[in-house]
């Protein structure tokens, strides 16, 4: 047997790291992993990938009346013409929230997210409670995570029960009338794009 | 109502409490977690390589392990692990073995196996071409035999396999908003059993038809599916 076994003897084998730890060292062993590739993937999803695809995406449709109207018809053909690939965004659809219409996405079955506009998903969205509730009260669980909408506002959930991934559109706060497109997409949060938050102008 | 059928199946099943939202939280929280997630790419492709396999694994899952205190990640590790006992790479005796862990720890030892699926069940197979690249699109001669606005409902069946139908759907009336790309059945690419592409329907429901009259005021869901997933509402259903 190898030298890990010293190593992971003694740890409290129920430990998450432990765990990990050790199916790493066994797959490494039997060679079914590349731990350089392993970490590569890591450092590609975590460094290049993240929320600031789709808030430019977001930005140029407040500035670009056509691109907007081009997003919100066939964002599969606007991505592909911004050249913009990768995982989960085989086809995507984007929602625009306008004065008496919010929409929030989910995925209740599982946690399906447009990785390569969004970045990897944060944890609440992966939870039991964001997956249950919010397509039961997404008004109260809006509420709860800090957003208030007004009685007369519809809002329009999106499950994501297909490989359809959804991105929401959310409307550009007034006061933003002098910004060029990189302030805007610096003002424009993942959570607005999941429909959980609104933009804020500053 | 909504009796809870499956593990993973929680769209409006009661008793879930806060969100434990944190707007600044970090892609990863702990190093393991990164670890889990670049390991994944390179078990796949030994394991669960078909369309829904490895949504199915965590489907499989003893609800302890589903809803693990190590979150996401551990539930993706513990998939993981089912999958490489189930192809043979890695028995569910191993890991515990070197870790000295009580035998029986791993969620090895408490999945659920792969329900027979009878393949009556599924709609026919039909012949597209197959596309260039790896995809989960393809190309359908036929349109849809729904159209949007159409009133439909999806019944479902008490099959334990691999379905994109969530459970507080099933049943209820609701309206065709869009009509997407047609896409392999997952139903049937998780089970190894072709892949009888479907039209996908957007459906809207209104929160009222899905929770009763005491849903929230002016709230729409809506749930993409498969085509053979739905009905046509008749006047008497």
């Amino acid at each position: 047997m190898s030298e890990h076994d010293d190593h992971h003897h003694g740890a409290d084998p129920n430990l998450p790291e432990v765990r990990t730890e050790a199916l790493e060292d066994l797959l490494v062993e039997k060679g079914l992993v590349d731990r350089t590739r392993v970490d590569a993937l890591i450092e590609r999803f975590e460094h290049d990938l993240g929320p600031m695809v789709g808030a430019r995406l977001v930005a140029k449709s407040w500035l670009e009346p056509q691109f907007r109207e081009s997003l919100l018809e066939n964002a599969d053909r606007v991505l592909e013409e911004e050249n913009i690939k990768g995982a989960e965004i085989e086809h995507v659809e984007v929602k625009a929230n306008e004065p008496g219409i919010h929409n929030v996405v989910v995925c209740t079955l599982c946690s399906c997210y447009p990785w390569a506009l969004l970045g990897l998903p944060p944890s609440w969205y992966k939870s039991p409670e964001y997956r249950s509730r919010v397509v039961r009260e997404p008004r109260k669980v809006l509420q709860e995570m800090g957003l208030s909408l007004d009685a007369e506002t519809e809002i329009r959930v999106w499950d994501s029960s297909s490989e359809t991934r959804f991105l929401v559109l959310p409307e550009r706060p007034l006061g933003t009338e002098e910004l060029n497109l990189e302030e805007l997409a610096q003002l424009v949060t993942r959570d607005s794009m999941i429909g959980v938050a609104k933009v804020q102008a500053s | 109502m909504n009796s809870q059928r499956r593990v993973h199946d929680i769209g409006g099943v009661e008793g879930w409490g806060p969100v434990p939202y944190d707007p600044e939280e970090p892609v990863f929280h702990d190093d393991w977690e990164r670890r889990v997630f670049g390991l994944m790419f390179q078990v796949l492709p030994h394991t669960a390589k078909r369309p829904g396999e490895f949504r199915h694994a965590l489907e499989r899952l003893a609800a302890e392990d589903y809803f693990c205190s190590d979150g996401y990640y551990g539930r993706w590790r513990s998939a993981m692990e089912v999958l490489l006992d189930e192809y043979g790479h890695v028995d569910k005796a191993e890991l515990d073995g070197r870790l000295g862990a009580a035998p029986g720890t791993s969620p090895g030892y408490r999945v659920e196996g792969v329900a027979e699926i009878d393949p009556k069940h599924l709609p026919p197979n039909r012949v597209t071409s197959k596309p260039e690249r790896r995809t989960v699109r393809r190309e359908l001669e036929e349109p849809s035999q729904f159209r949007v606005g159409d009133r439909v409902f999806a019944a479902g069946n008490d099959e334990m396999g691999h379905t994109r139908l969530p459970e507080y759907v099933r049943n209820v009336p609701g309206t065709v908003v869009k009509i997407h790309p047609a896409e392999v059945l997952p139903d049937s690419t998780a089970h190894d059993l072709g892949d009888r592409p479907q039209h996908v329907l957007c459906v809207a429901y209104r929160a009222k038809d899905l929770w009763g009259e005491t849903a929230e005021e002016g709230v729409v869901i809506n749930v993409d599916l498969y085509e053979n997933y739905l009905e046509l509402e008749t006047e008497s259903a």
